[in-house]
């Protein structure tokens, strides 16, 4: 190590390109997305997509026929997400989902957008035939696109964990959070979730919050995950948390309180609406109302697509027991908190925090790989997940009312 | 004992990490004895009075009674009771702003 100070700047960023979009924004990738908008056609739009399966085409898709604003607004951005370039919608023809809707909305987006139907398209074999002819044909052009330099200013980040053990709320979450620092500091745009899990950090996110008005929206969405979960008859501490260590409830949430860093809160966020501006904020990730359509995220995907719905561009997600997932069109980075799993999974992991726990590295200098696998990763580097065709997404329904006044103050 | 980081750089090996400046609690890495040296990588070093399993606390300074015990800059509970440098920082001498933790939830 010749220089000390040197691991204290940013990661080099220089590498780093983005695909222009005529919203304004730039993406990491330049995927083909077909989306399915009913489970009747999820096959179909499968057999259109395997055969690109290594050439960035993304599969996704609503399995309800039954009719949800929230499944449009989260189908609609991720039809116009920054990283996707092209989008082919398949229909099956009698399904309740808004399909010429969404196809509009994709075309004023200034993306290339083709409606299959199949029930007038020669069902399952001639749609088929007509999607992958489509898909082809947009390939060469999405290739040839040009790209512009893009600084972390340009991104925006989800950070999530799933599958956690006794040591991620001591390695790779508050690394997480000093990564989340780092990119604030930045200039970009980050964000955290899982207000179920945030039980006991109300008054830390409050006094965290740009606005008193925000501070008591925070606190609001805290107690309403409390109250719809203690509905659904979920509990939160007990024996196996302290024998790990954890004496309070309020510790036990910190341990996943600590993805979100130190930075001030600048406003609390529902599934599809975008940051207005950089810095850190908070998703509510629970149903708006009376308990409806059951637990609000069924697991960790769902909520990572919310988050991409909103924007990212990629997410940093954290495990101890050693989580797979990865997630269509946005790229996710998996981190690892201990050393044990990492050298089980290495193929799945692309950072290591266990180094933390094995005393050889500090939290900060896990954060700051983490902010190299993201400049990485936005300078065209494949992730783990990204490479072994991980494309997770899950849309269920859910209700929400529209944010607060108070929820994104300037 | 040593370890590699990825840069190649070798470092002693810590037992023990504070997570914020401010906090007056490490959490142990791997289990620590009492009598034994507790130990950051950035210089931090105290004896350990209590056994200190791994992912438990300890305290870093004195914690009189009613003070926050602070983790990663947040408080994460209350000292039912003064606590010493070295101690074993844990539901026996801590309790919760939310929830009741005084029982003995141990298997």
């Amino acid at each position: 190590m010749s220089d000390p100070t040197a691991s204290l700047a940013l990661p080099d960023a220089a590498a780093m390109r983005g695909f222009p979009r005529a919203d304004g924004r730039r993406g990491i990738r330049n995927y083909v997305l077909v989306a399915y908008l009913v489970e009747c056609a999820h096959h179909v739009a499968r057999m259109m997509a395997a055969p690109f399966q290594d050439e960035g085409v993304q599969l996704i898709g609503f399995p309800g026929c039954y009719p949800s604003d929230y499944a449009q607004r989260v189908m609609e951005a991720f039809a116009t997400h920054p990283n996707v370039g092209a989008v082919l919608l398949v229909s099956l023809g009698c399904e309740e989902f808004q399909r010429s809707r969404l196809r509009d909305a994709v075309a004023a987006s200034g993306r290339p957008v083709e409606l299959i139907t199949i029930q007038s398209a020669g069902g399952t074999a001639g749609s088929v035939a007509k999607g992958r002819a489509w898909i082809a044909a947009q390939l060469p052009a999405l290739a040839a696109m040009e790209t512009v330099p893009i600084t972390l200013s340009d991104l925006v980040i989800g950070t999530k964990c799933g599958g956690s053990d006794g040591l991620s709320g001591v390695t790779i979450n508050p690394a997480v959070g000093h990564a989340s620092d780092l990119l604030v500091d930045a200039g970009a745009t980050v964000m955290f979730e899982e207000t179920c899990e945030l039980i006991g950090c109300e008054e830390h996110m409050a006094a965290r919050a740009v606005t008193p008005e925000l501070a008591q929206a925070l606190r609001g969405a805290v107690l309403k995950a409390d109250t719809y979960y203690t509905a659904l008859g979920h509990g939160s501490f007990g024996g196996g948390n302290i024998k790990y260590g954890l004496s309070t409830l309020e510790e036990k949430s910190l341990g996943a309180y600590a993805k979100s860093g130190s930075r001030p809160i600048r406003g609390l966020i529902k599934p599809g609406v975008q940051p207005p501006g950089p810095g850190l904020y908070l998703m509510d990730t629970v149903n708006d109302g009376p308990v409806r359509f059951g637990i609000p995220n069924i697991n960790d995907t769902q909520t990572i697509t919310e988050m991409v719905a909103s924007g990212c561009h990629l997410i940093l997600f954290t495990t101890g027991a050693g989580s797979v997932v990865g997630q269509a069109v946005a790229p996710v980075i998996k981190g690892v908190s201990n050393s044990r799993v990492y050298r089980r999974m290495e193929g799945d992991m692309d950072v290591n925090a266990g180094t933390i726990a094995d005393g050889v590295e500090s939290v900060a200098d896990v954060g700051r790989r983490l902010v190299a696998a993201i400049t990485d990763a936005a300078s065209g580097r494949l992730t783990k997940s990204e490479a072994l065709g991980h494309q997770e997404f899950v849309l269920a329904y859910k209700t929400y009312e529209p944010l607060g006044p108070s929820c994104l103050p300037g | 004992m040593a370890g590699t980081v990825n840069d190649g750089q070798v470092r002693s090996a810590a037992n023990l990490v504070v997570l914020a400046g401010a906090d007056n609690v490490g959490i142990a890495l791997t289990d620590i004895a009492a009598g034994d040296t507790a130990r950051t990588l950035d210089g931090v070093a105290l004896i350990a009075q209590d056994a200190i399993p791994q992912g438990h606390k300890i305290a870093l300074r004195p914690i009189y009674q009613g003070a926050d015990v602070m983790r990663f800059g947040m408080p994460v509970g209350l000292a039912r009771a003064d606590i010493a440098v070295g101690r074993l920082v844990h539901v026996h001498n801590v309790a919760s702003r939310y929830l009741d933790n005084n029982e003995d939830h141990y298997e």
